[in-house]
């Protein structure tokens, strides 16, 4: 019996560590939305595992993944005219997350991050303790998170018609509050690296990535036109 | 007419000044009050950007809106429908900002009635309200005064004073912090990052009262008489205990953490439950005065 996309999904969600079954792999290779999805899962898995490093930016693959499958949405309708690199994304990604569905799109990411690291806690705690102690390899890449930030920080500029201007009291808020989160997630990872199999600490890291994709989420939701209704 | 002194013709002249002035004054800085005749437990919305916003309660099957807005930037539009209030504040022009729009609400509703607020900033204040109610602030302090209900706050870092609460709360923030002084709720799931909280209050029978936070201080007041089972847990901070707890003599005895300070023991009968958790903040288990 051949697979479907939402057998698959399932499969997807329920696999740990290890390839995929036969009928996986064999709708994989007919299917481009599951091959991106799956993309995606590995691309978030491995973001996770990048956890070691403070201020780590994500791996260039995770913004194609995400790109293509926003292209693959049609959310992107002109790819030519959106910087590839990206390097140059603060410009190109702002009129993507204007629009709700991919900035929800976004925070999906960080929750489907922030569960990762819950999951990683079931794994045995001396393979991912080896694994967050690999040093990864710096990127130029902008932080996905402060791209993303600093995009719906500045709603409310002049440049961007249509738009209420922000108060800045709530923006300052949200800065300084991003600030402590972002702390108290450096502080967690810390805490993990050191002492992999301590699950408080992990669950202090899971809810703080918690925190900040809802933080974020307050910070779009405000931003938007008619965001207060 | 040389007889008017000086002081009276300068004080006449004020007082006509002032009256130019008053009524040169924009119309729209008026209060403005609508009245929605409702039914019992009526559903009250509130959406605002800035500004005050008080609820109190009265006898009346009625709910009073009462607004002022300086600018007259902004508008407030109301919605009624059978036992469902609508309000919302809502820019008037382009560009215009927090101060433009600052709206302060005064509403009053029946005692009995559901609540439903959203504002960034501002004071908030609620009193005397029986029902259920949320709060989405991003920096408005809460105050809430004998309410009774299930409430749920999330705020970014407003705080939250909740005095003579009953019934259930749930409360999250990140920078804010939490009192609870005199409550009698008996379901407490509070949770701020950098805030602190405190719980001065009885824990009643069959509570459960879960409080976390990152690296405030969390303290919770007790009385001898009280009857619950703790544990509490810090993961780099401190624990201070001032209650003799005995061994846990019901259910499965779990052992505190190995990571961090705490420890788990009844009080009592074990008849509440009490969870307090913080990763770098002090936890104090004080006894009340």
């Amino acid at each position: 019996m051949n697979m479907q996309c939402e057998q698959f999904e399932q499969l997807l969600e329920q696999q740990d560590e290890g390839a995929l079954p036969k009928p996986a792999l064999a709708h994989l290779e007919t299917c481009e939305a599951c091959r991106a999805l799956s993309a995606d899962f590995s691309a978030i898995h491995d973001m996770a595992l990048e956890l070691g490093n403070e201020e780590v930016a994500p791996p260039e693959r995770v913004w194609i993944s995400l790109r293509n499958q926003l292209e693959a949405e049609r959310l992107i309708l002109d790819p030519q005219a959106a910087p590839r690199n990206a390097s140059h994304a603060s410009s190109g990604w702002w009129s993507v997350f204007q629009r709700p569905a991919v900035a929800g799109a976004f925070l999906g990411l960080v929750l489907a991050a922030a569960s990762t690291v819950g999951y990683m806690s079931n794994f045995a705690q001396t393979s991912v303790h080896s694994q967050l102690a690999i040093q990864q390899e710096t990127s130029a890449v902008p932080a996905a998170d402060s791209i993303f930030k600093e995009e719906v920080l500045t709603v409310g500029s002049d440049s961007i018609p249509g738009l209420q201007r922000q108060d800045t009291a709530v923006t300052a808020s949200i800065r300084r509050n991003l600030q402590i989160v972002d702390n108290f997630i450096a502080i967690c990872e810390k805490s993990v690296r050191e002492q992999p199999d301590n699950q408080m600490a992990r669950e202090y890291l899971y809810g703080a990535y918690q925190q900040k994709a809802e933080l974020l989420a307050t910070a779009m939701n405000r931003s938007m036109p008619g965001g207060l209704q | 007419m040389n007889a008017i002194s000086s002081p009276v013709r300068f004080g006449a002249l004020g007082a006509v000044m002032a009256g130019f002035i008053l009524a040169a004054s924009p119309a729209h800085a008026d209060r403005i009050e609508k009245h929605f005749p409702v039914q019992s437990k009526p559903k009250i919305m509130v959406r605002n950007s800035s500004g005050r916003i008080q609820v109190k309660a009265w006898t009346k099957n009625e709910v009073l809106v009462a607004w002022t807005n300086a600018t007259g930037k902004s508008v407030v539009e109301t919605e009624a429908a059978g036992n469902r209030v609508e309000v919302s504040t809502l820019a008037n022009e382009d560009g215009i900002t927090a101060d433009d729009s600052k709206t302060d609400f005064e509403i009053t509703v029946p005692v009995e009635s559901e609540l439903s607020v959203r504002t960034d900033s501002g004071n908030v204040t609620v009193d005397s309200v029986h029902g259920d109610m949320t709060f989405d602030t991003v920096g408005a302090n809460l105050q809430l005064s004998d309410v009774d209900g299930y409430m749920v706050v999330k705020t970014i870092d407003g705080s939250l004073l909740c005095t003579r609460c009953s019934g259930k709360l749930e409360a999250n923030s990140i920078s804010g912090n939490v009192q609870m002084i005199a409550p009698t709720l008996d379901s407490v799931r509070v949770q701020t990052s950098s805030g602190n909280i405190l719980f001065d209050g009885s824990f009643l029978s069959r509570g459960i009262y879960i409080m976390k936070n990152f690296s405030g201080t969390i303290e919770v007041h007790f009385s001898s008489s009280d009857s619950f089972d703790v544990n509490a847990n810090s993961l780099k901070g401190d624990v201070i205990n001032q209650a003799t707890f005995k061994p846990d003599t019901h259910g499965t005895p779990h052992p505190a953490s190995k990571w961090g300070h705490g420890f788990v023991g009844t009080m009592n009968e074990g008849h509440a439950k009490v969870e307090l958790s913080s990763f770098s903040g002090t936890i104090k288990i004080l006894k009340r005065d």
